[in-house]
């Protein structure tokens, strides 16, 4: 009888099954087909759905919900959350948008003040974090109302700054098309396909199973015709936009740093056990400290891009007071995309998928005629139907899920 | 008789009005597997974490490799060759074997790079450590998470030996582990000392885990020394006789 005692110790397969890639780096596979569906399901409601010109709004909408949500992952896959992103977008841009019109300071040194300064407060409010050992939950929840109130200290009287021609307007109003436009695609997709090809390089040269077809051409071929696809596309509207190129860009940069760096290990490995992160040696606090920083310095960018796109900042920067729907919307597409809110479970592409279905959502059902209180209620049971798959599929790949 | 790499002397450590240690002494030899057992309070923990260096002895001697070990902390005595694998195995379930092998010392390219994590070499480090110690079957890119006990167990031991130390001490490998499952781990222990390295093992499985996989055994009562015993010549139920007190100290090691 030792055999049947032993026997599922030395069955357990080796090879992992579907459901446990689902689980992990195939996460971001059921939300993607969910998207499709979503696509599929608005073109047959509305003619004008599909039209390059309205997927062209549906995209530069979702753009900074996006880059907000981008920044949050890091945050979240650590196992903290920061509630002040939506005002530490909204100060920054208020910031920017004072800095050129007050003081004529160039538009690019605004930008990057502004971006700093997000950076800035992110650390600032995990420093403190990480020093009094206080929920992250409260800190950013406060440190977002102390925003909200320097974000309309910072307004003149008028409680507005018009950005209409001072140049900043140019930033999400720009369009790249033609050569131009594909060369950009064609470095995006070489970038991509290095960072396979060395992958498969090294474990090649140091004797590890490695396909090329599947870890090579196949991503690389998805990422290629998905860029062309969208080139094409928005070709015959007016080229790329720029908040898209820039949404793209961080969003291969956060990839990269989230999945391939060591920093990206990290943290993983504090959102599921800060206490042997600490033991294997990793500085847990100083990694904190970064992730915030890193949301901090999107929900900057993230405000900075929409006072473009909206030609200037207002009392309703942000969000407005407490964050309001940009808050709830960047929280909600980081987690539709399969980010855990307890730490250490989701990818970065998740906030791709997460803002193109909030996106997707509210603009399709504008365009079907339906009132802004049903856009709100699909969006909850959405949220709400996404986390429940994402937890479902978890506890089919493992016993840990 | 080798000779000890890991000796402790007359090792005492009281917090407060508890005495947990009291003159202990043990000796590890390389290539040889010695439990450390004792009812609950004896002083096993309070003793691996002296060895570990994370309790500082109030009195008694630290050699190692005949050296005198001072103000030892984890870091230095990790650094010396001495790898301690605690009860909760310090695990991320999140990610795989790979990852948790080599958490926090993670080979990785230039700085311009952004310290990318170069995976390649270290699945083939961890593939041959594995391979050594006949841990093959143990799948690389699957997360930890997803496995049985055993074979966490048995990856926060591989862990602990990827640097090459030379002793290696177990808090209580088996004791969240089914029968199977320890007998996986024994091999594993038994293997760490056929390739020369010197192991302590605490456990409560005296019949089974103590008797089938270690050379000797080293029995605390109340934080002292309560006898010693050649794990050949003894039978379980004397070994659990001197835990509990039904005997004087005895000494039957050879």
């Amino acid at each position: 009888m030792a055999n049947t005692a032993t026997a599922p110790e030395i069955t357990l397969p080796a090879r992992r099954g579907l459901t446990e890639r689902l689980g992990n780096e195939l996460r971001f596979v059921p939300v993607a087909l969910g998207l499709v569906a979503l696509l599929i399901f608005f073109s047959f409601q509305s003619d004008v759905f599909l039209t390059s010109r309205n997927l062209n709004n549906l995209l530069i909408q979702s753009t900074v919900t996006g880059i907000i949500a981008l920044g949050l992952v890091f945050v979240l896959l650590t196992g903290e959350i920061d509630l002040s992103v939506a005002a530490t977008s909204g100060v920054a841009a208020v910031f920017m948008a004072k800095m050129v019109v007050d003081t004529g300071l160039p538009i690019p040194l605004a930008i990057l003040l502004g971006v700093g300064i997000g950076m800035l407060i992110g650390a600032s409010s995990a420093r403190w974090i990480t020093l009094i050992g206080v929920p992250s939950f409260v800190v950013t929840l406060g440190v977002g109302l102390l925003l909200n109130g320097v974000q309309l200290l910072l307004l003149p009287n008028t409680g507005r700054y018009n950005l209409l021609n001072t140049g900043v307007e140019k930033l999400a109003a720009t369009y790249v098309s033609g050569p131009a436009a594909w060369a950009l695609v064609l470095v995006a997709s070489t970038l991509f396909a290095l960072i396979r090809l060395t992958t498969f390089r090294s474990r090649r040269s140091a004797g590890l199973p490695a396909s090329l077809g599947g870890g090579v051409i196949l991503p690389v071929a998805i990422v290629g015709v998905v860029l062309i696809a969208l080139l094409m596309f928005l070709e015959n509207q007016r080229g790329l936009p720029m908040p898209v190129i820039l949404f793209i860009g961080l969003l291969g940069v956060m990839c990269y740093i989230a999945h391939e760096t060591r920093f990206g290990t990290y943290l993983y490995a504090i959102g599921d056990n800060a206490e042997a992160a600490r033991r294997a040696g990793i500085k847990v606090d100083r990694i904190k400290i970064t992730a915030f920083a890193i949301a901090g310095g999107m929900a900057a960018f993230g405000g900075i891009l929409s006072a473009s796109r909206i030609l200037g900042v207002s009392v309703s920067s942000g969000g407005g007071v407490g964050g309001g729907a940009l808050l709830l919307e960047s929280i909600a597409a980081a987690v539709i995309g399969g980010v855990s809110l307890f730490g250490g479970r989701g990818m970065v592409i998740g906030a791709l998928f997460g803002a193109l279905i909030i996106g997707t959502v509210s603009n399709g059902l504008n365009l079907m005629g339906v009132a802004n209180e049903a856009r709100l209620i699909v969006t909850g049971l959405l949220l709400v139907l996404a986390v429940s798959i994402d937890r479902g599929i978890e506890k089919l790949a493992g016993p840990a899920g | 008789m080798t000779e000890p790499i890991l000796r402790l002397r007359g090792i005492t450590k009281h917090f407060g009005p508890v005495k947990a240690l009291t003159d202990v002494s043990l000796d590890l030899e390389p290539g040889k597997v010695v439990a450390l057992v004792g009812d609950n309070g004896a002083g096993k923990s309070t003793l691996v974490k002296v060895m570990a260096g994370a309790h500082r002895p109030d009195s008694g001697e630290y050699l190692f490799e005949g050296h005198k070990v001072e103000g030892a902390t984890p870091a230095s005595v990790s650094d010396m060759g001495v790898q301690t694998v605690y009860q909760d195995l310090a695990l991320c379930n999140n990610l795989d074997a790979v990852q948790n092998l080599f958490l926090g010392r993670e080979m990785t390219g230039p700085w311009w790079t952004g310290f990318r994590v170069t995976r390649a070499h270290a699945e083939k480090k961890a593939k041959d450590v594995l391979r050594r110690m006949r841990l093959d079957s143990i799948s690389l890119s699957r997360n930890v998470g997803a496995m049985s006990g055993g074979q966490r167990q048995n990856i926060a031991i591989a862990r602990s030996i990827l640097w090459e130390p030379k002793v290696v001490l177990l808090d209580e490998p088996t004791a969240a582990l089914s029968h199977s499952a320890s007998e996986q781990v024994g091999n594993l222990v038994r293997e760490l000392a056929s390739h020369g390295l010197a192991v302590l093992v605490i456990s409560h499985d005296i019949h089974h885990f103590v008797l089938d996989n270690t050379d000797r055994i080293e029995v605390l009562r109340l934080g002292r020394n309560a006898g010693s015993f050649n794990s050949r010549d003894v039978t379980g139920e004397q070994v659990v006789n001197v835990m509990v007190g039904g005997n004087e100290a005895v000494n039957m090691a050879g």
